[in-house]
């Protein structure tokens, strides 16, 4: 089900607005492209503003909600743009009424990017959740911690950065992002692999790799969902 | 009785918080109507029916149900809370 919430009744003209995905350092002025894997099809393709270009796509201005279709859709351009790029995450949503906009939360924003390149440089960001399965006997506060503990520290020992994000489930025992480098991916995986094995029983997500979503958090022109988050 | 003193308490504008019936159930409603609509909660409940899809504990049909049910709960929840349903307004000034 695509549900798309239009910002303007119908009887105002559509206008073309652009859609964020991601921030790339992009130190020259000509623009690329990355094909039509935009929303509708449209392209994804490069703005230059200075040695920071966001890429985007030429979209209807509206609101986008959280919907699995559409939200794959911005996961696709990124994880494509990712392949070649280092780069700085965009939250979903972000979608600007014109390029002078843009440009306006471009400066904005520009210091603190600046500052988040070296953080994002190279790396990508791993997920891991460890669950309980439903037939499994549950276990108690310590064993949870131990078994949590476990896996942190053989994760950390691979890894530059982590953070625990919230346990939504009361049969979650760990959720835990990691930032990784991009070459050291592959010890990572290793880590992961040794880990599953000890804790055969229990069900391991290893999931990416990511934008580094929970590790650069800017916040550009106020609010929640007008920003780069 | 005691309803009766109650109402007719508040018909003269006199309220005891703790000792007023209506207070008291006005109270318990408020906190039901947070508690099934806290949208943080409803986020969890996603998250989760998403986690037990991928982990096969879930098909996609029961899972396409039970996420759009829970989307649905949502919307609702974030409409009660920008309603304020559980706040009185006083329409005398």
């Amino acid at each position: 089900m695509v549900r798309r919430i239009l910002k303007a009744e119908n009887t105002v003209p559509e206008t073309l607005g652009k859609y964020v995905y991601c921030v790339i350092p992009f130190p020259t002025k000509e623009r690329k492209s990355f094909g039509n894997l935009g929303f509708d099809a449209s392209e994804v393709y490069t703005l230059d503003y200075r040695d920071l270009c966001p890429v985007v796509s030429d979209v209807t201005y509206r609101d986008y909600a959280v919907d699995e279709p559409e939200v794959e859709v911005h996961r696709n351009v990124v994880e494509q743009v990712m392949q070649e790029h280092s780069v700085i995450p965009v939250a979903y949503g972000m979608a600007f009424k014109s390029r002078k906009l843009l440009q306006i939360a471009m400066s904005a924003g520009y210091q603190a990017m600046q500052k988040a390149l070296p953080i994002v440089d190279g790396k990508v960001e791993l997920g891991i959740k460890v669950f309980l399965p439903k037939d499994l006997e549950p276990m108690g506060s310590v064993q949870k911690e131990e078994c949590s503990a476990d896996f942190l520290q053989s994760l950390l020992a691979v890894s530059s950065d982590n953070k625990k994000l919230k346990l939504f489930s009361d049969r979650l025992i760990l959720n835990c992002t990691f930032l990784v480098e991009k070459s050291g991916m592959d010890e990572f995986s290793l880590q992961v692999g040794r880990l599953k094995e000890r804790y055969a029983e229990l069900k391991v997500q290893y999931s990416g790799p990511w934008p580094a979503y929970n590790f650069v958090d800017i916040h550009i022109l106020g609010g929640k969902r007008r920003g780069f988050r | 009785m005691f309803i009766i003193d109650d109402i007719l308490l508040r018909s003269i504008g006199i309220s005891l918080p703790g000792l007023d019936m209506i207070w008291t159930l006005e109270q318990i409603q408020k906190f039901a109507l947070k508690g099934y609509y806290n949208p943080e909660k409803i986020k969890d409940q996603i998250k989760e029916t998403r986690l037990l899809y991928e982990f096969g504990e879930l098909d996609r049909q029961e899972y396409e149900r039970k996420n759009s049910e829970l989307l649905h709960k949502l919307d609702v929840a974030k409409k009660v809370l920008e309603m304020d349903l559980g706040s009185k307004m006083d329409i005398l000034g």
